[in-house]
């Protein structure tokens, strides 16, 4: 059983990476953290749309968005900010979220603080000691069976379903077979090929839970009045080939491999179990949304499969991109880490593709810097919705 | 001879993965049906798929053995199969609307 080198912290939890995170409560916060987070080094921002005028079912997800980013064992420590007095969600309900973590959390609130000046200068002052404190941290070894390793596919064509997808599904099983686990959802792309999914759960319960969420997010669609096609598949998946949503979700579920769906997890919900194997869970084939749940759930890593090339990057949780379009590789070089397509052109096999994907995996996890990463194009956290601003 | 992949065995499509099929062209395939041969009728872009025998309307069009859709006209070996010729059976939110106004 291999290791890798990564910060444990103090509730046991493993990270890859050791960010300083800003997060923001309210979308009237956005302004403030971002400042802090020009002004300090290697502080990273979290800024969204939400927090305001939300139901209350909508609100319990933004805040299971935004708590469970900062939970994220990449995360050392988090300082969080608000504009005045929300209603189910302040700055300190998101802290009470946080705190078992045992990592170090400070709150600012914009108005209780005197304004937006007096908030960055509290809110830096607190991100300059963070800062300071963190960079004593040192990687240590520790198992990979700590990894929670996130899968997502984007911008897909056919190549995605014959190279890069099972290609990933194979490094999955490299992780799970060191006691790891790996993560997938967009349950929009498990439609067409449920039965592959029900058969490789783990108990009669788990194969429905996997039923109702499918049936659940087609509703979604069929409550829309429209074919979905030209959303789902979308216009470039369709360029690429896909015809269908069910020839999509074929490829699409080729991100996993064969081993035992453990556990179902509704949508930014972290696992409760521990075994390894292959974890689900629901929500929406938007990317940004469903990369930032699996980072919310936990994930360390991901590995955003791509057809067409993705810039998709999350800002704490690596995005490693994979392809299996040389097309792709050459156009988006400096965005796409990984080209599988030899599998095509019998340079590789798909067992080699797997073990490519796997070796990248686990430097990334080791401190490699994933293109998107070296460039800061933090662009992909965003939160599901499910119900309407009021 | 320019090839496509075919997944599964049972499929009545190949795709195009390797480059893309000209009209006229003799096609090979790789993958589960290394037997099969076909002539493309049509421009087969990288990614896309060509039929594999005659697929007649209201025929399913398989990929890695499963439905990815229903053939919406009769598809001739050879042609592109694309949006324009199957229909897909999942997430119509447009069926599920005209159903309800027939019920009416």
């Amino acid at each position: 059983m291999s290791e890798f080198l990564g910060y444990v912290r103090p509730n046991g939890d493993v990270g890859i990476r050791n960010h300083l995170l800003i997060l923001s409560g309210t979308v009237y916060a956005n302004g403030v953290c971002e400042r802090v987070a020009d002004t300090i080094h290697g502080a990273v921002p979290i800024t969204h749309a939400n927090g305001r005028c939300q139901v209350a079912p909508d609100l319990r997800v933004t805040r299971r968005f935004l708590a469970g980013s900062a939970m994220n064992p990449n995360v050392g420590a988090v300082v969080i900010v608000d504009h005045f007095r929300e209603e189910g969600m302040t700055a300190e309900d998101l802290a009470d979220d946080i705190a078992p973590t045992g990592k170090p959390i400070a709150t600012v609130n914009i108005r209780g603080d005197g304004g937006f000046i007096s908030a960055v200068d509290k809110a830096t002052r607190y991100a300059q000691d963070f800062a300071r404190q963190i960079s004593l941290d040192a990687r240590e070894a520790a198992p990979m069976s700590k990894i929670l390793f996130g899968t997502e596919c984007g911008t897909s064509d056919t190549t995605s379903g014959l190279a890069s997808n099972p290609a990933n599904g194979l490094a999955g099983e490299i992780l799970i077979a060191q006691g790891g686990r790996m993560l997938m959802a967009e349950c929009t792309e498990w439609m067409g090929c449920e039965n592959w999914l029900t058969d490789q759960a783990a108990s009669p319960a788990v194969a429905q839970a996997i039923l109702a969420g499918v049936q659940h997010m087609e509703a979604r669609a069929l409550a829309s009045g429209e074919d979905i096609r030209g959303s789902q598949p979308t216009g470039d998946n369709m360029a690429g080939g896909l015809s269908t949503i069910e020839e999509k979700s074929m490829g699409a579920v080729k991100k996993i491999g064969d081993s035992p769906i453990v556990e179902y997890l509704e949508i930014a919900e972290a696992p409760t179990k521990t075994e390894p194997g292959n974890y689900l869970m629901y929500g929406p084939g938007m990317g940004a949304e469903s990369i930032s749940s699996m980072a919310a759930a936990g994930c360390q890593v991901l590995t955003f499969c791509t057809g067409g090339g993705h810039t998709s990057n999350h800002p704490i949780m690596p995005t490693i991109k994979v392809t299996g379009n040389r097309q792709s590789f050459e156009l988006m070089r400096d965005t796409v880490d990984v080209d599988v397509s030899g599998v095509f052109y019998d340079e590789i096999t798909l067992a080699e593709a797997g073990q490519i994907v796997y070796d990248e995996v686990e430097r990334v996890c080791n401190g490699y810097l994933t293109k998107s990463e070296a460039l800061r194009d933090n662009n992909s956290f965003a939160i599901h919705r499910v119900g309407p601003s009021i | 001879m320019k090839k496509v992949f075919v997944v599964y065995a049972t499929d009545n499509v190949g795709t195009a993965v390797l480059e893309p099929i000209h009209t006229g062209d003799h096609v090979g395939c790789n993958g589960e049906r290394s037997d099969l041969e076909v002539i493309a009728l049509a421009e087969i872009a990288y990614g896309h798929k060509i039929a594999l025998m005659d697929i007649a309307q209201g025929d399913t069009v398989l990929k890695y053995g499963l439905s990815i859709g229903t053939a919406s006209c009769d598809i001739k070996e050879g042609e592109h199969v694309h949006a324009h010729n199957v229909e897909s059976n999942r997430g119509r939110g447009d069926l599920a609307d005209r159903k309800a106004v027939t019920a009416e």
